[in-house]
């Protein structure tokens, strides 16, 4: 294929074909209308003209409307797209996201992350539920008085097949039709949503029940063929609420899949535990506990970790969580390792002073010391202790020229400026040093650490 | 290191021929490693055979059945068949289920795979004579789950499911990182005092019924 350069910029340019998130229907003639750079209403009447062709455009667009996938979410661009220019829509994050991620089996019952996320969801301007119910309504109308025209007439069930028969048909589709738009599509929808869902089927279980009684009221002289058409406002019944039966079956389904999903994982958990976490151990064991080889083993093992065990959970950002990240992240650039124990639930958030003051001295004991170093947190109701000990050369803190901040500042001051306190002082036996780093509710709290310290020296 | 006559008898029970090899490489001279295996039946025959002084045993095993790990098993059949035999759980990881697992099934201590020889061999002493090994991880466990922080003390000396004052004591100081030397020094204590203090703790752990270690227990969890 010659394709030439100045054809494949314009290839290129196109924007791919994809639903806008926010649409009036179904978004197919938007999207059309973007991807060809054409007025909306141009492809809309296109549709309309091709419909009168033994209803080609309405094949043509229930067509589209099933391959053609809804754009990626991009934040702030959940609007309408079509005034947009072009460019806008060609920034690269959105010719990056490959046809496939669209087309993932994951991606298309979307669901799952739709119905947490609202903004995710598609959004349909136009009330195509009761839109059907409507014409549900008027069809309903149109058969009564199409039976009320033939009873007159005498001829109830005198032909093969009444006219009104086909009255009925349409409006028992036309409900069914309404329930599964309100279910299957509104029910996610944002701006609508379960009361919407609700108030449809009820206006159709009334609709397709009126239709119920009319029929009865014929069949006296119809027999097995007037049993049988007056069955079909109750099978309509039957669907409208078995539409939820669907959004159930679909999300027990979702179920399965994440469960076997969840069983791959671990049983691939179960392997690695016993092969790569192991041989990781040995490097480090055989290594020698600081060495570069050890440190990059034991980094290796400890994402291995987080990856087969954490999962998708989020990660909580308390106190331990983010000083043993930090550790993780210390002895990745400094020979030394750090053994993050916690005791107790701590609702010091680590955002806070504490945590602050807390990284900066297990960053002063990895820079100056190195080799093992312990990190203790123990977090009461009252009061958050956190101990970080090294066994390095050591220092006093009086020993410490008063141009270097590090301590003074960072550790001491800002604990005490935060209504804490901090001690540091030789680790026991006089090897390394020890901050002691204590946070509390009450305000004799800091006093009385620093006493307590004190004493022990 | 108090001075040792005889080397210590040995038997590693792990199901990974590498680390196995790596590990008895590693030991020095005073430990003699006279047995080793592979799974749960092979671990107990060669326990019951060779009546070591200490088994190195790995938490995860394969051939357990039911809901207990491989360690468990071991600890079972093998501690009626080897009473003199003390047994120190080695885990892959520092996860105090498993480690409470093994501990209350009868191990004397555990450490880490990630441990140096030297650290294995002070273990292995240390359980060889009768002391309990705690790390400091197991020690802020045992902190949590005996209610020490918070703020939960034993009154009576035999009560089995809160700690003593002094056992916190002791214990706070282990999960800060101190040693059973650095413990004794820093509360003028001394070391045998300390050893008495943890293996009371580990009789603690072994024996309470305390809600939080039978629910750490029974979550089975592999990691």
């Amino acid at each position: 294929m010659a394709i030439t350069a100045a054809q494949a910029s314009v290839l290129a340019a196109r924007p791919p074909l994809r639903r806008p998130r926010s649409s009036l229907v179904t978004g197919v003639a938007a999207g059309l209308a973007t991807h060809l750079a054409w007025p909306v209403t141009l492809v809309r009447a296109l549709f309309v003209v091709l419909s009168l062709f033994w209803g080609a455009g309405i094949l043509l667009y229930l067509w589209f409307w099933a391959l053609m996938p809804v754009r990626a979410v991009e934040d702030g661009k959940t609007g309408d797209d079509l005034g947009t220019p072009p460019s806008a829509a060609l920034d690269p994050a959105d010719l990056g996201t490959p046809p496939s991620a669209a087309l993932d089996p994951a991606d298309l019952d979307k669901p799952p992350s739709a119905a947490l996320d609202p903004a995710a969801a598609p959004t349909h301007r136009a009330p195509v539920a009761w839109i059907l119910t409507t014409v549900a309504v008027v069809s309903l109308v149109a058969t009564w008085v199409m039976v009320v025209a033939s009873a007159n007439n005498g001829v109830t069930w005198a032909s093969p097949v009444p006219g009104w028969v086909s009255g009925v048909v349409v409006t028992t589709a036309l409900a069914v039709a309404a329930a599964l738009w309100a279910t299957l599509i509104d029910r996610r929808d944002p701006a609508r949503g379960p009361r919407h869902e609700t108030a449809v089927r009820v206006t159709l279980t009334v609709v397709l029940g009126i239709l119920f009684g009319l029929v009865l009221s014929t069949s006296q002289q119809g027999g097995a063929f007037a049993f049988f058409v007056a069955l079909a406002p109750l099978l309509g019944i039957a669907a409208v609420y078995s539409s939820s039966l669907i959004e159930k079956w679909r999300e027990l389904s979702r179920e399965r899949v994440r469960r076997i999903r969840e069983e791959q994982r671990s049983e691939m958990a179960a392997h690695l535990h016993d092969s790569v976490l192991q041989t990781l151990a040995l490097i480090q064991t055989r290594a020698g506990a600081s060495s570069e080889v050890a440190r990059i083993a034991r980094a290796q093992e400890r994402e291995l970790r987080s990856w087969l065990y954490d999962g998708d959970e989020p990660a909580d950002s308390d106190l331990p969580t983010d000083l043993r990240d930090y550790a993780a992240a210390l002895e990745l650039d400094f020979p030394v390792h750090m053994d993050v124990v916690a005791a107790g639930t701590s609702t010091e958030r680590a955002s806070g002073e504490l945590a602050a003051a807390a990284r900066e001295a297990m960053l002063n004991a990895a820079r100056h010391a190195g080799g093992d170093v312990s990190v203790y947190i123990e977090g009461a109701a009252s009061r958050v202790d956190v101990f970080v000990r090294d066994r390095g050369p050591g220092f006093a803190l009086e020993a410490v020229p008063p141009d270097r901040l590090g301590v003074r500042e960072s550790i001491v001051a800002r604990m005490r400026r935060a209504g804490g306190a901090a001690t540091v002082r030789p680790g026991a036996g006089g090897v390394g040093t020890e901050v002691h780093l204590a946070f509390g509710a009450d305000a004799h709290l800091a006093a009385s650490i620093a006493r307590t310290d004190a004493a022990r020296d | 290191m108090p001075p040792v006559t005889d080397p210590i008898r040995v038997v590693i029970v792990d199901d990974h021929s590498i680390f196995r090899s790596g590990l008895r490489a590693d030991l020095d001279d005073t430990i003699d490693v006279v047995g080793e295996a592979a799974d749960v039946a092979s671990a107990v025959t060669v326990i019951a055979q060779a009546q070591p002084d200490v088994v190195l045993l790995d938490v995860h095993l394969p051939g357990s059945d039911g809901d207990i790990t491989g360690g468990e098993a071991v600890l079972r059949a093998a501690l009626p068949v080897a009473t003199t035999t003390r047994f120190l759980a080695l885990s892959v990881s520092d996860a105090a289920e498993d480690v409470v697992r093994v501990i209350r099934a009868g191990a004397r201590g555990y450490i880490t795979k990630g441990a140096s020889g030297d650290e294995v061999a002070r273990a292995v002493h240390a359980v060889a004579g009768g002391d309990a090994v705690f790390s400091p991880r197991l020690a802020g466990f045992v902190l949590d789950a005996f209610g020490a922080v918070a703020g939960e003390t034993a009154i009576a000396t035999d009560e089995l499911d809160r700690l003593s004052a002094r056992e916190q004591e002791v214990m706070r100081l282990i999960a800060r990182g101190y040693s059973y030397k650095e413990v004794a020094t820093e509360l003028f204590i001394s070391v045998k005092t300390v050893e008495t203090h943890v293996s009371a703790v580990l009789r603690k752990l072994q024996l309470s019924s305390r809600h939080e270690l039978t629910a750490w227990a029974s979550a089975r969890r592999l990691l």
